[in-house]
């Protein structure tokens, strides 16, 4: 085997882990927002709850994707080859900690998706793209997830409210504390069976283009496990930014509210993945907050919830974006694909030193007295 | 195409609206009842609403390992 050849698969498993690592990063917000903005769960005890079952979710489910871009590309007409995925996972990577800078769920798999699309474009020209299929399973579903769930969490939210009413509210919001960490790991279990998925997918499918491996064959066990271990590591570091966001940013969350929400959350992301079409986790669960506000008829901060829409729709196109560029750039060769490590190693650093100037953790992530989101919120309750 | 994902969508939507406020109902009565059967003084009359609330709690675990068997694809 050619060393040219080892050195690019090495660096795809490399990125596509720093992209697992990023994805559990981002999306601990998704499970555990609630329970951390309710103090349902202490934040510490939240993020390793999540990130064990993030682990135990890699190794429960292995079946992994037979296409990397899901029919996004019309991968009969162009092989995606590994410059492609190394071009597509580090506009990915770029995109997820751009939006946790500021503090915005994002969709990791919208991300990787559009950096891939971004890739193919400028590598293999638009009609490799299937663009089709970008708009019935990107942005379509992006709105219609955020609809559905709102709808669930606000009827949820209004049956606990009747069937609760008059009763001690102390009581209630101690009963719900039990039912809304069930439904928030529910949550956590099922985001680590589906995405640590999409990178053992991808290091998968790199090792049988380079020949390493028997074709449709399944993950390596060592796949599986630095998989697993990579989301589950993101997912304890966990996303303050983003958590604090979807605990405090949106809406006041009880835990009543919190159950229906986790509860909506969860039932939406199960039904639509068995019936084929999964639904973005992180835009389920942002319109299950929405919608247990609602249902709750307590203020919702809307502009927090437009910011997170137009994050969600330049998703796709931004890390196309950055994927696309960076693809031109390794098109150049060995040296291309070093100075696009280079330059998205710089980025990376560039964001985490911003994140310094306003930094958000265990300790401070159920605070609202920070930047505009106080100002916000401050003037909706008014 | 597009009434295809339309009709899935349509599913979802159903069947996320009955679950979860099934779910809620259940676990929203479970509680309602626990705390009508709290009893300062054993009087065989608060047996009801406490029985009533167990088999809602019961209910609640059941759906949850339904959810959890559904996820896990070792099990099908």
């Amino acid at each position: 085997m050619e060393i040219a050849t080892l050195i690019v698969v090495v660096m795809v498993i490399v990125t596509a882990l720093i992209f697992d690592f990023t994805n559990g990063f981002h999306d601990t917000a998704n499970a555990m927002a609630t329970s951390i903005a309710t103090g349902a769960l202490k934040p510490k005890t939240a993020v390793i709850a999540a990130g064990t079952l993030n682990l135990i979710g890699a190794f429960l489910s292995t079946e992994v994707a037979q296409t990397i871009s899901g029919g996004l590309i019309n991968e009969q007409a162009v092989t995606i080859g590994p410059e492609f995925i190394f071009a597509g996972l580090v506009g990915a990577i770029l995109w997820n900690l751009l939006t946790w800078l500021v503090g915005l769920p994002s969709s990791s798999s919208h991300a990787l998706f559009g950096g891939l699309v971004g890739a193919v474009i400028v590598g293999a020209g638009v009609e490799g793209v299937n663009f089709m299929g970008v708009l019935t399973k990107i942005l379509i579903p992006a709105l219609v997830s955020v609809v559905v769930a709102a709808m669930a969490a606000t009827f949820a939210t209004k049956i606990i409210g009747l069937i609760t009413k008059g009763m001690d509210e102390g009581k209630v919001e101690s009963g719900f504390r039990h039912g809304q960490t069930v439904t928030a790991c529910l949550v956590a279990l099922s985001h680590g069976t589906n995405d640590a998925q999409k990178t053992m997918g991808i290091i998968t499918l790199t090792l049988v283009a380079a020949g390493l491996q028997p074709s449709g064959s399944g993950p390596e066990l060592w796949v599986v496990a630095v998989c697993g271990f990579a989301i589950a590591l993101g997912t304890y570091m966990g996303g303050w930014r983003v958590i604090r966001t979807l605990g405090k940013g949106l809406t006041e969350i009880s835990t009543p509210q919190g159950f229906a929400a986790e509860a909506s959350s969860a039932t939406t992301i199960l039904v639509s993945s068995h019936l084929g079409f999964a639904l973005s986790t992180t835009q389920v669960c942002s319109g299950s907050i929405i919608g247990s506000g609602l249902g709750k008829g307590t203020p919702v901060n809307w502009s927090v919830a437009a910011r997170m829409l137009v994050a969600w729709l330049v998703t796709f196109p931004a890390a196309g974006i950055v994927g696309a560029l960076a693809c031109a750039v390794t098109k150049v060769g060995m040296w291309g694909v070093i100075v696009v490590a280079a330059a998205a190693i710089a980025a990376a650093l560039v964001i985490l030193r911003l994140s310094h100037r306003n930094p958000v953790n265990s300790m401070n992530v159920n605070e609202r007295s920070d930047v505009k989101l106080n100002a916000d919120t401050a003037a909706q309750a008014a | 195409m597009i009434e295809q994902e339309l009709m899935s969508f349509l599913t979802v939507l159903v069947v996320a609206i009955v679950v979860a406020g099934g779910i809620s109902t259940l676990y929203a009565l479970g509680l309602r009842l626990w705390a009508a059967g709290a009893v300062e003084v054993d009087e065989g009359t608060h047996l009801l609403p406490r029985l009533g609330s167990v088999v809602c709690f019961a209910a609640c675990v059941a759906i949850v390992l339904f959810a959890l068997w559904l996820m896990i694809p070792l099990f099908h």
